[in-house]
């Protein structure tokens, strides 16, 4: 009987080796390098490769920081006093991948001082941003992360998408299903990326950025009314950031009529205090210094009413508890003489003359901010920072 | 309910206990099991659920009637009346009404037009009612003694694993089942786990994804390529064989591992070398039933080449039609029909095209493939016109290949494994393998369930006949 019993459960125990072996990293091998997870295995790569070191300092954020940060800068500055600063910047990062990203952190380099949270705004809407985040995260959770994934990102019965949260399998599906679509073309990509991997340049170096938004502008929607009505093929990205802001405009909540209502409606209670004690949660030495990244002025017209004091409010708290320290730079580029189309390349990143202005402004602020023990001066006391004058 | 779904997994594990605790208690085994099948049913709509009670009524009070009547056929006429009654208002009277008003708008008299009638087609009524003739015709015919039972007769017409779309079990053959043995040896289980992996798997894994392809050539076939709808028009055969065989397969595992076996419903019918042998290989209990209940009493092939010629094309019409009710599906059933005509009039009669060398054989199965093929054309359209429009691409010279490499390997890998299938007999070695060949499969149909089913699977094809 026990014999029959074991044959009739070998395929379902030889799914849960497979399961296990794909949790513990087997497919990594095989991911595309342009994918979310792709760029997420390359940043492991980068921090457990042994000519790195030690890190003492880190950047977490998506794109907009990764763009809008000069993180060779940055680094530059941390090595003139005998620190590392890191980039750990990707797009698409958000507070789920970013706490798996720190829940990392602690447990392989433990040696971490401080670093910065570089969001937006608009990262403040929600705590959670779709399903695209378990790519993102994938490489970076363990075992014991799935609670903690798992009370941050709704698994639901009906959407296969959310099945990553519990199954490997699940998590690797879409890069699977585009390998097997799309073998040789893998090959190409995994060849390409294993012949020019740097994680030096990757930790400490900035991506390429060109161009800039003068041609349009970034005032409002109404560079967008100029985008739709321009038919070359240069423009068709930024046309479809129009659709996106657009969409988002439409949808966007009323947060002033939320934070004015007598009871606070529901989906911004629980961004509030899931962001905070994921800020709270973070165990550096130095507390982190939270950044709101510049944004250009069209997204005046796209968040909701009252977002920008909303996601003030979830924050001011910690900042004036000492917990964070926050620098709301969303303005920085408002009051340009160009109103700030010089400093984008598209309507959420810098180009690199705008990440460079922005960082020379905030080198001064991390001085005091972050890198405080690396001087021996008293950490600065916590900070109301008004909006910053470039 | 839908085989395809996390609310079916639960139920049938629900009702595979409740089966095992109960069969020391045959009868309340089967109050089980029938109670479970209403419920099946009813999930999709439950007023449908009279309509399943009235017929069970009927043909059980008809059938018990049978053998006191002087009159006995008048009562199987009734029976027919009353089941294919049902068929005619749920699924054809629509279809006639369209077909009368088009007639009437080409006489220019709009006056005459009907007003089609507002009804939903109850799910599996095409299975069920065939189901329950076979068994008032075969208490006629004196093969079945009329069931002094309603339970057991209830529960073979709508015994949940082949209510919604078959196989069309026939009646004795159920009731032989519920008579005999129902305990599964260790093989049957295996065999069944099988079943229901490779099930899932050809309908999860590749029919849903088949049907990304087939679906543009049939929805949206303006300005494709030869090669685009050729290969549209393969991958639609596929597809139908692997959402269709692999609801089958389900059921049947399902009802075995209930103790209930169930005849085979297909044999690889992409090996067939001839029309005559696709019909012994696809939709077999169809095919079987259309032989002894339409063919054969119309007289077979016993009265002359022209009555053997009419009886199929009368018959294979008529199969055509139970699928649906569109003009395609005529044209589908009178393709067939005339195929089997001409191989009985001319194919069987050539030398060379029935040697037995292999390059005869495989011209054969190439030319039976692509007869089939052509016919799928119709059956998938939603309309003449649609069956027209992938006919006039097809009409294209052949052009038009690039990136479709991928696509061509995949097809001639499932044509291919056709062949191998009907050989090798796979399913029946992987259960009986006592090394880890079963494991393996299982478990690779498993993983490639997560894999490569699509996000959102449809329901099987054959749930709207």
């Amino acid at each position: 009987m026990l014999r029959k019993l074991l044959v009739l459960a070998a395929p379902l125990a030889l799914v849960l080796v497979i399961e296990a072996l794909f949790a513990a990293g087997a497919w990594e091998p095989f991911a595309e390098p342009q994918s979310h997870a792709g760029t997420s295995l390359d940043l492991e790569h980068a921090l457990r490769d042994p000519a790195i070191g030690r890190i003492d300092y880190v950047t977490i954020g998506s794109s907009r920081p990764e763009y809008g940060i000069d993180h060779a800068l940055l680094a530059t500055h941390a090595e003139r006093l005998g620190r590392t600063h890191a980039d750990l910047t990707m797009p698409g990062t958000h507070w789920t991948s970013a706490g798996v990203l720190a829940r990392w952190l602690e447990r392989e380099h433990p040696e971490v001082r401080g670093g910065i949270i570089a969001l937006s705004v608009q990262d403040l809407a929600f705590a959670y941003n779709g399903y695209y985040e378990l790519g993102i995260l994938q490489p970076f959770r363990r075992v014991d992360d799935l609670g903690w994934i798992a009370a941050r990102i709704p698994f639901a019965m009906h959407d296969v998408a959310s099945y990553g949260v519990v199954s490997a399998l699940f998590a690797w599906r879409d890069d699977v299903r585009a390998f097997v679509a799309a073998p040789t073309q893998r090959k190409e990509h995994i060849e390409w990326r294993n012949s020019h991997r740097d994680p030096r340049h990757l930790l400490f170096g900035n991506p390429e950025s060109h161009g800039d938004m003068c041609r349009w502008g970034v005032d409002g929607l109404a560079a967008c009314d100029r985008l739709e009505a321009a038919t070359d093929d240069d423009s068709a990205g930024l046309r479809r950031q129009c659709r996106e802001l657009r969409t988002r405009a439409a949808d966007a909540p009323d947060f002033a009529a939320g934070r004015a209502a007598a009871e606070l409606p529901a989906f911004m209670s629980n961004t509030r205090d899931r962001v905070r004690a994921q800020l709270e949660g973070m165990h550096w030495p130095t507390p982190p210094v939270v950044i709101l990244m510049p944004m250009p002025r069209i997204w005046n017209d796209v968040l909701g009413r009252g977002q920008h004091e909303w996601a003030l409010q979830i924050l001011q708290p910690l900042a004036d508890a000492g917990r964070i320290r926050l620098l709301d730079a969303t303005a920085f580029f408002d009051a340009d003489a160009d109103r700030g189309c010089g400093s984008f390349f598209d309507f959420y990143h810098q180009n690199a003359q705008g990440r460079e202005r922005f960082t020379r402004w905030l080198l001064p602020q991390l001085q005091g901010l972050l890198y405080q023990d690396a001087t021996g001066t008293p950490a600065s006391p916590a900070p109301t920072l008004d909006r910053p004058r470039p | 309910m839908l085989f395809n779904s996390i609310h079916f997994l639960v139920f049938f594990l629900v009702v595979l206990a409740l089966n095992q605790a109960l069969r020391r208690w045959p009868t309340a085994q089967k109050l089980m099991l029938l109670g479970a099948s209403y419920y099946f049913y009813g999930q999709w709509e439950w007023h449908y659920l009279l309509l399943v009670w009235f017929s069970t009524l009927v043909d059980y009070a008809i059938a018990l009637r049978l053998p006191k009547t002087p009159r006995p056929r008048r009562l199987v006429v009734l029976s027919v009346i009353v089941n294919l009654g049902f068929l005619a208002v749920f699924k054809y009277a629509n279809w006639l009404i369209a077909t009368w008003n088009g007639g009437v708008d080409l006489l220019a008299a709009p006056a005459w037009h009907v007003t089609p009638i507002d009804l939903l087609l109850p799910v599996g009524i095409s299975f069920y009612t065939f189901q329950s003739l076979s068994y008032t015709i075969d208490v006629y015919r004196g093969v079945l003694p009329p069931r002094r039972n309603l339970l057991d007769y209830a529960l073979a017409v709508a015994f949940f694993p082949q209510i919604e779309a078959g196989p069309i079990v026939r009646a004795r053959e159920f009731l032989a089942e519920l008579d005999g043995d129902q305990r599964i040896a260790f093989g049957d289980v295996k065999y069944a786990l099988v079943l229901i992996a490779l099930g899932y798997a050809k309908k999860l894994v590749f029919a849903d994804n088949l049907a990304l392809v087939a679906d543009p050539v049939f929805d949206h076939p303006a300005g494709l390529s030869f090669a685009q709808t050729l290969l549209g028009v393969y991958a639609f055969a596929f597809q139908i064989y692997c959402d269709f065989s692999g609801y089958t397969d389900i059921a049947i595992g399902c009802a075995l591992l209930l103790g209930i076996r169930f005849p085979k419903n297909f044999d690889y019918p992409y090996a067939a070398q001839s029309i005559q042998e696709f019909w012994r290989r696809w939709h077999m209990t169809l095919s079987r039933w259309l032989r002894d209940y339409l063919y054969i009493p119309l007289g077979g092939n016993r009265r002359g080449d022209a009555r053997t010629y009419a009886n199929l094309m009368t018959t294979m019409l008529l199969g055509g039609l139970w699928h649906g009710a569109n003009w395609t599906f005529v044209i589908w059933g009178g393709l067939h029909g005339a195929y089997l005509a001409f191989e009985r009039a001319v194919l069987a009669r050539l030398r060379w095209w029935n040697a037995a060398n292999p390059f005869a054989t495989a011209l054969r199965v190439a030319v039976t493939f692509h007869l089939a093929c052509f016919a799928w054309i119709f059956f998938r359209a939603r309309d003449l016109a649609g069956a027209r429009a992938v006919l006039a691409n097809l009409a294209q010279a052949p052009a038009g290949a690039d990136g479709l490499g991928g696509l061509v390997l995949l097809l001639g890998a499932m044509f291919a494994s056709q062949q191998v299938g009907a050989r090798m007999h796979y399913k029946e070695r992987i259960a009986a393998s006592d090394g880890p060949l079963f494991a393996v499969a299982l478990a690779a149909a498993m993983v490639a369930m997560v894999w490569f089913a699509p996000t959102h699977t449809a329901p099987f094809i054959y749930f709207q006949f």
